[in-house]
């Protein structure tokens, strides 16, 4: 198929229709209301369900229903929105059921503001809900990466029976670049069958989808399995990719999302003064990238490593958690909507590579 | 400034004191906005001043004509945005200086407004203080976005903003592209789509509108309409 330009929003919208998800149900909020938009138009096209529910309760409990038929369910919402979707996701985390949520994150806490932010780092990684659960987390950096993302996000909902969750900041949604769509979307690999699916019990036993377990000891068990299958998503749903990362880097960034975008013109920049920084970018939040974290972080040329993230600090704390206390970790944030500008890195990163060269001279004197 | 050189194909003709620019999501309606007011204010010959610009998006919230404002006033360019904590906001808010500034438009006025029929509709609260023999509603055209691709969505599209805004379109700006992969072929290809919307729907092809760095490579003789060369001003944080 030939490029298109289309803002992030409506990509994502056209991604899930191409992975075969024909079941949205939404409530509009800012900075994503174009996917409800785009797909009011297209879910008719192609013989879907478009719904607006009364609340993000509503549509996270529709999703929960439509989720148990078997059929490929997603929603999309913004921070606020998301948090007040939670109890449901924990339920379908807990019911085993496979479905898609995107998430673009506006500032927060609260009602927050409307413009871009990745503070719903914590929320989307480490629980948000109740129960020993997780979501498998993707988070894209450009248009084309949130479209590929999105179709992989349903086979993994498919492949673990668990929801995925794809977060991005509002640019994510709001931007437009050229993306390219599949022909036709072929699964990576093949996936189990759903035996579980409530299709009506006509002429067989009923089947239960529940995440109520009253006897603890079953409860335990059902709490184990899952803990299985995030552990085994841990060891085959890693992903991440590196920017410039050599043995001559003085420092390495860690940054996700847009924000990895604007780490890298900071580094194209920086490289022509001579200064020499690699960027770590993880694509799965959880699974976090911990072991090549910890791989980069160790090599003797790294003198820092400094994660920048649109937030008071959440990644860093997982970043601190992979390097293990061999490196000094520090953070950049900026938070509330403000993206901070290449300029902003970049003098950042300078002052800290002065510093450390400062240190550096005046121990080889001593 | 680049936008101001010699431009070897025709100016822009800027004819009504009002201007209103509106067309799909990322036709590129901001962009064309800014770089008109710029091109006028700089266009010595162009006397029908002053110049200002009026944001009136209300449906996006990031990328709108109102980040440029800075650079456009130092230019000499009047914007016209919401103000305080409501310049950050997408809400259907309405300034009072804006039917005002509509009303008694002195010199030259563009209205860069939302995309699609959505964010028309604010054009439908101010319908009755646009005169019709004072204002152009055009349409910003780019081939490239999937519902202006061809002739049957053009016609939609234009259809379902006159109908939100209750204004009738005058006439079409070629302004397609795909951002960084835009070439010159693309260009034409967008040209040729806004001539064959023009001669199904009798509005007026007023020009063509691409980066500088593109119109370089396309021959004079190539383009048989006004061109205004665009620089573009509503950059992403890493451009």
């Amino acid at each position: 198929m030939a490029k298109v330009l289309m803002k992030g929003n409506e990509a994502i919208a056209e991604a899930a229709i191409k992975a075969g998800a024909n079941n949205y149900f939404c409530y509009p909020i800012t900075p994503q209301t174009e996917v409800a938009e785009y797909l009011a138009k297209r879910m008719p096209e192609v013989g879907g369900v478009f719904l607006q529910g009364e609340s993000e309760l509503a549509v996270a409990n529709m999703i929960f229903g439509a989720a148990a038929t078997g059929k490929r369910v997603f929603t999309t919402s913004s921070s606020p929105g998301i948090s007040l979707m939670q109890e449901a996701i924990s339920y379908m985390a807990g019911a085993e059921l496979p479905c898609v949520i995107v998430n673009i994150m506006r500032g927060g806490p609260g009602l927050g503001g409307i413009l871009p932010a990745q503070s719903d780092y914590f929320q989307s990684v480490k629980g948000g809900g109740h129960g020993d659960y997780r979501l498998l987390v993707l988070a894209p950096s450009t248009v084309q990466e949130a479209v590929d993302l999105m179709m992989l996000s349903f086979h993994l909902a498919d492949k673990y029976s668990n929801p995925v969750m794809m977060i991005g900041d509002g640019m994510i949604g709001q931007m437009m670049e050229p993306v390219e769509f599949p022909d036709v979307y072929v699964e990576p690999e093949e996936l189990p069958e759903k035996k579980w699916a409530i299709t009506g019990a006509k002429g067989r036993k009923p089947k239960v989808v529940k995440s109520l377990f009253l006897d603890p000891y079953q409860l335990e068990d059902s709490s184990w399995h899952l803990h299985e299958k995030y552990e085994l998503m841990k060891k085959n749903e890693v992903r991440f990719e590196r920017y410039k990362v050599s043995d001559k880097n003085e420092m390495m960034l860690v940054s996700y999302g847009t924000m990895a975008r604007i780490c890298q013109t900071a580094i194209d920049a920086l490289e022509d003064e001579g200064i020499s920084i690699g960027l770590f970018r993880p694509i799965s939040l959880f699974p976090c990238p911990q072991d090549a974290i910890y791989a980069e972080a160790i090599k003797k040329n790294i003198k820092d490593v400094l994660v920048i993230e649109m937030s008071t600090g959440q990644l860093v704390e997982d970043v601190e958690r992979a390097v293990v206390g061999k490196k000094k970790v520090s953070l950049f944030g900026r938070t509330g909507g403000v993206v901070p500008s290449p300029e902003e890195v970049i003098n950042k990163i300078r002052e800290m590579v002065t510093k450390k060269s400062k240190k550096t001279k005046t121990k080889k004197k001593a | 400034m680049t936008s101001h050189r010699l431009n070897k194909w025709e100016s822009p003709k800027i004819e009504k004191p009002v201007n209103i620019i509106v067309g799909g999501y990322g036709s590129g309606k901001s962009e064309v906005s800014v770089n008109l007011a710029r091109f006028l204010v700089l266009d010595k010959s162009f006397t029908a001043r002053p110049i200002s610009i009026m944001d009136l998006d209300i449906a996006n919230p990031y990328f709108r004509s109102r980040e440029a404002s800075a650079e456009l006033e130092k230019l000499g360019i009047t914007p016209i945005n919401p103000e305080g904590a409501q310049f950050y906001a997408d809400l259907p808010i309405i300034l009072p200086q804006i039917r005002g500034a509509i009303e008694t438009a002195a010199g030259t006025l563009i209205c860069d407004v939302g995309g699609d029929d959505v964010g028309a509709r604010v054009l439908s609260s101010l319908a009755t203080s646009f005169d019709s023999s004072t204002y152009d509603m055009i349409l910003v055209l780019n081939a490239n976005r999937p519902f202006t691709s061809d002739m049957a969505g053009c016609l939609k599209t234009i259809g379902e903003i006159e109908t939100a805004s209750r204004l009738k379109f005058t006439g079409i700006i070629s302004n397609t592209h795909l951002m960084d992969d835009t070439d010159e072929e693309i260009v034409m290809r967008g040209i040729e789509l806004s001539k064959e919307v023009s001669a199904e729907t009798g509005l007026k092809l007023y020009f063509v509108s691409a980066e500088q760095k593109i119109l370089d490579k396309i021959k004079q003789t190539n383009i048989d309409i006004p061109v205004l060369p665009l620089n573009r001003s509503l950059l992403k944080p890493w451009e």
